[in-house]
This record gives C-alpha cells, structure tokens and sequence, in this order.
C-alpha cells in the first residue's frame, strides 16, 4: 500500500460524510425515543470512518450490500437523507414506501443494495453486482460490508472462494466490532467467536489478497480501499479488508463530540484533531459543517414527519412485479 | 409439414439456446451446467460461450444468491439447482433475499431470475435426493412456482420465466426428460397462471401435477368408459388458476388431487382448502388427496413404490369416490 497524496476537499468531505452519520444516527435516536420511528435498528456510532472512506471511492454506478447496521453506508453512498429518514418512520414517502424498515433499505439510484436484516445475507448478492459488471466489462465495483459474526456464516465464505474463483470484481469490507474480545457486539457469548485473531487471515485461504487496518482512521481506510478498488476494476479480482472498530455511544442531545473515555476509537474525534493540526479545518469550518448537516438532518425529519403512512392496500401490493 | 417432435430435455434447452440467442443478459450458471452430460444445458457453453454459461463451485447458497444480486443489476439469470433438495441449504438466499427482495424494496428492485431444480422420486435415489418441495416454495410469498408435465408446456413455460420479472421456480422432474411431445421450433410462451384441461370428464375432477399428470391421464384411460375422469394440469402451482379447478367442479361435483409433494400443509391441502372455501356446494362427496406420505423417501425400491402416488392409487381413489 503507499499513501495516497490526499486533497484538502477530499479531506473536508470525509470529515463531513462523518459528521452527517452521526447527525442523522443521533436524531433517529431521538425519533425512536419519540415513537415516531417504530421499531429499534441497529447503529453504526463509531464506525463512521469506514462507510465514508470506502465509499468516497465509489460512484452512483457502483454497488453495495450492507448489514442492519446500514444507515452509515446508506448514508456515505448517497442515499437522500429525506426519503431514508421517512423510511424509518414507516411513512410512503419513504426509499421503499415504508416496506423496508432500517434492515432491507434498497435504493438502485445510488447503488445501495440494499442493508439486510439476515447476517451475511446480502454477501453473496453482492457477487451478483459484481458479476454483472464483469459481463458488462463496464469498469464498475461492488462493495460488501459484513461484520466479523458474518464473516464465520457459510454463504460469506462460499462467497469468497467463488468471487476468487471467478475473479470477480469485488471489495470484501469486514467491520471487526469486537476485535480484541472476539465477541460479538451484543451477544452474550461465553466462548469465543472466531478461532484466528484476524479476519483477514482467512484471505489466505482463498488465494486473495487480504489486510487489516484501523478502522477509526479515515484515511488508512481511505488508501486501504484505494488499492483494493483498483485491483478490481483492474481485473485483479476481490480483496478481503478487515477494520478494526469501537461501536461508541450515541446520544439524545446531538452532540457529535465521544465521550472521553471513548475519544481514543472515535474517528470524528481523530480526523477532527489530525486535520486541524493540519490547519485544513479550522474553528469556523468545523462549525459551519455541522450547522449544515445538522440543517439538512432536519429537514430529513420535518419531511418524514410530514409524510403520510402508507395506504392499508400497499399491504397488498408488490409481492410480484410482473402481477398477480 | 410433419410437426416436429423432441423430448422434454431438448424442449428446455433450446428454451435456453433461444432465449440466450436474442437477449445477451441471459446467463446460465450451477454445477456442471457445461458438462456435455447436462441434458437440459448441454452445448450452451459451445454456442454462448464460458463467460455466459459458467460452472459454479458446490455452493449452492454464494451462486443462487449471486443470482439474485445479477438479477437486480438486470442480467435474466438462469441457475440450476441439480436436485430440489440441495436447495435447502439455501434457504435464506431463496425465501429471504430471491423471494423478498421485490416486495421489501417497495418496488425498487426486481430480481427476474428462473431458479430450475430437478426434482422427483422414482429413481431409487432416496430421503435427499427424491424430494418434490414445490409446496415448501409455494408456501412463500414472492415465488412463482412452475411445474411443466410435457414437452410443449416446459419450452414455453421456461420461456415466459425468462422473460418474466419475477422470480421463478422451475421445477423439472427428472423422470419426464426422455417425454416426447410435439414442441414448435420457434420461441413461444405459456402464461402462468392458465390451467391446462388436459382431458375433459364429467364425473370427477382430478387435479394434477408434473409427473402424476400422466398417471391421472393413464388412470382415467383405465376407467373409461364406465366413470369419466376430467384432468387438469395448473402447470403453475403459483400464481394458481382457481378458476378452472372451480368450474370443473361446479360440473364434476367430486375433487381427486394427485400430488407428488408430502401430503401435510402441501399443495394437495391447499386445493382441498380451496374446493372447501370457494366450491363447498359444488362438493357432492369428501375431497380425496393422493399424495406421498408424510416420511422421508427411501431407498428400497418396493418402499418407495409403496409410498409414492401411483397409477394404482389413483384408479382405487377414483373408484371409491365414485363409487
């Protein structure tokens, strides 16, 4: 890997793409708190560094496949933040006329297909992306992000070998949540999950290139995805990343900012310190990012406030396209 | 001009060879589909070439559910499943992500992908290799389930599968591949949904499905003249013509289902619920399913006999009923 020559834009937007996770993560927080969005769902608070730098790699015309921790992906790939918040609160004005929910978000307008409510599910889907590029040989990427639970379920290995096997152009992107307990995130397991310490290892064992990386910075994920992207779109086949991340603590009050004691993993904090130093974001600059994506965040949830639940006979609608 | 016949087989396969011919997004890909010994997809490889038609590795859960992520790019994927069976250890691909997809997505994604299994006992094959399943998929929201029984419905059937947006389980039993039947050369399509009548009777409705189609038509040739046997193929088990079922026996009064899968929560139990609900004062005696039973296949050829719906078993639920 070399590092790549970043720009100071590129930086800004990374930095931004973070802070508008956190944002609309926080206020669905609030929602739910609220009633006005239905149901639980799964956060993505402290992993925000990994969907902005594999994602900044990726145009509308590439895909991905997530996880039911997608509103960090959804949200780095570009979905509009109005029609996934209406979503979540079930509204017909939602990405998927509120069918969808925060697991089985699908938006093909940007390339998200879609988060998934079944660990690993959407993993061998995403060979499906990625096969459909290499037929059409039109220079695209697919994207899975998985988790290191998924990463032990068969479909996610049997998708490994075949995405070797045929060369596929694809980006294995495994968030390690636990990395050094090797447990799963909110599972009360008494043994351990995974019998090698890293993910990555198993690369190996599948004749494809694989690394491990930190996960709360930015820009290693940046670079690390960089050379992975290219290797597909080159025709060198998948690439199995794993990044090492802290899930931290969100909260009802909108405050980007981690708690102290969970500064050391939260890539906001780190980026925000490092890019200072740098003298790329200043005082003004930070403010300004946040009021703006604080704004747009609002408008997300005025909009969905405003929708209208769906109609009782949508129930009935769209178990075929092609009717009855 | 003599019209042309050719087997269940090769109907399929020049399903395939047409449909590959005229649109490039259609691609084939499972076990062995380019092996020569492959009768459905044999010499498709040679014609469309390897990056179209591609053997996969035996995972049956990364290539379905690969297919289901090609179908929503838009590519019209053709995957085989060998036998039926080897797709329980994909369920979640099948019923989660081939099944769902459409409906969860609100109408954003469409995955038109024809899932072909081979399926059906007879073969001495035994409890994982002879299963029908068909009512296992049924069951699920979101799959179309196709059951061709002759060589005309399986091209056309395959075809408008194809063609279609949804997804599709074909289900072929492995007995009817050497089944001669007129097939026209060039492509055409069966709708689904449109049951076909395929002999027209008075005193009993039979309803059929795959392979049992013939044993009902082999049965009702046994007991005509003295007690007339109409037979109906749904030849799509979803979405399924009730109409036709119901107005036969609006006629017939009395329902005979012949059905392959287990007997318990299975397609038979479905038509029965049906009659029972829609076609209660048409009913002039009690429903009778003749339908395997509810254990596994065996191996030994006289216990699998012994339990698979027959000729036989036919002709003895027929007489009884009508007495």
């Amino acid at each position: 890997m070399f590092d790549l020559e970043i720009d100071e834009e590129t930086k800004i937007e990374l930095y931004r793409t973070m802070v508008r996770i956190r944002t609309f993560e926080n206020r669905a927080r609030v929602l739910i708190r609220d009633g006005e969005i239905p149901a639980r769902s799964g956060f993505y608070t402290g992993q925000e560094a990994v969907a902005a730098g594999v994602c900044a790699h990726l145009s509308p015309s590439d895909q991905i496949g997530s996880t039911h921790r997608a509103l960090g992906h959804l949200i780095a790939k570009g979905c509009d933040l109005k029609r996934l918040m209406a979503e979540l609160c079930g509204k017909s004005s939602g990405l998927n006329k509120g069918k969808a929910g925060p697991y089985h978000i699908f938006d093909p307008s940007v390339g998200a297909l879609g988060a998934n409510g079944i660990v690993g599910g959407s993993v061998p889907m995403v060979a499906g992306y990625a096969l459909a590029h290499q037929l059409r040989d039109d220079g695209g990427v697919a994207v899975s992000f998985f988790g290191e639970g998924a990463s032990n379920q068969g479909g996610v290995q049997e998708t490994l070998n075949l995405a070797a096997c045929w060369n596929l152009p694809l980006v294995f992107v495994c968030e390690n949540s636990s990395p050094e307990v090797q447990r799963m995130l909110g599972h009360e397991i008494d043994y351990p999950q995974l019998s090698i310490e890293r993910v990555s290892d198993r690369a190996q064992a599948y004749g494809i290139p694989g690394a491990t990386h930190d996960g709360w910075d930015v820009l290693e994920v940046y670079n690390a995805v960089n050379d992975a992207v290219i290797r597909a779109k080159e025709g060198g086949g998948p690439t199995l990343l794993e990044f090492k991340v802290h899930q931290i603590e969100g909260n009802l009050e909108g405050r980007i900012e981690a708690r102290d004691d969970e500064k050391i993993w939260c890539p906001i904090h780190r980026f925000k310190e490092r890019i200072t130093d740098e003298g790329i974001l200043t005082t003004e600059l930070d403010e300004k990012i946040r009021d703006e994506e604080k704004s747009k965040v609002g408008e997300a949830v005025e909009f969905a406030l405003r929708g209208t639940v769906p109609e009782l006979i949508e129930a009935f609608k769209g178990v075929f396209a092609g009717g009855p | 001009m003599a019209e042309r016949v050719i087997t269940y087989s090769e109907a399929l396969n020049e399903a395939h060879r047409l449909e590959m011919a005229s649109n490039p997004d259609v691609v084939v890909f499972g076990e062995n589909v380019s092996s020569g010994w492959r009768q459905v997809t044999k010499g498709l490889k040679e014609e469309f070439g390897r990056e179209r038609v591609r053997d996969a590795p035996i995972t049956e859960t990364a290539f379905i559910g690969m297919g289901v992520g090609a179908a929503i790019m838009g590519l019209k994927p053709v995957v085989e499943l060998m036998l039926v069976d080897f797709g329980l250890v994909a369920m979640d691909q099948i019923l989660n992500q081939m099944a769902k997809s459409h409906y969860m997505s609100g109408g954003a994604v469409k995955v038109p992908m024809t899932l072909r299994a081979v399926y059906g006992a007879g073969t001495s094959s035994a409890a994982t290799h002879s299963e029908s399943l068909y009512s296992l998929f049924a069951h699920m929201p979101g799959i179309k389930v196709v059951i061709p029984s002759n060589p005309y419905d399986a091209k056309g059937l395959l075809i408008e599968s194809i063609r279609g947006d949804d997804p599709v389980l074909f289900m072929e039993h492995r007995l009817l591949y050497p089944m001669e039947g007129v097939v026209p050369e060039e492509a055409y399509t069966v709708p689904f949904g449109m049951a076909n009548l395929v002999r027209e009777g008075y005193d009993v409705t039979v309803v059929a499905t795959g392979l049992m189609v013939g044993k009902a038509v082999e049965a009702a040739d046994e007991l005509s003249p003295k007690c007339s046997v109409e037979v109906i193929d749904p030849r799509t088990i979803v979405p399924l013509d009730e109409e036709t079922i119901l107005r036969s026996l609006s006629k017939t009064g009395r329902l005979v289902i012949v059905d392959e899968d287990y007997e318990r929560c299975g397609f038979s139990a479905e038509v029965a619920a049906i009659a029972a609900e829609k076609g209660f004062q048409h009913l002039d005696a009690p429903v009778v399913r003749v339908a395997t039973p509810n254990v596994p296949i065996p191996y030994s050829p006289v216990l699998e006999k012994h339990l698979l719906p027959s000729k036989e078993k036919i002709v003895k639920a027929i007489s009884q009923l009508v007495g």
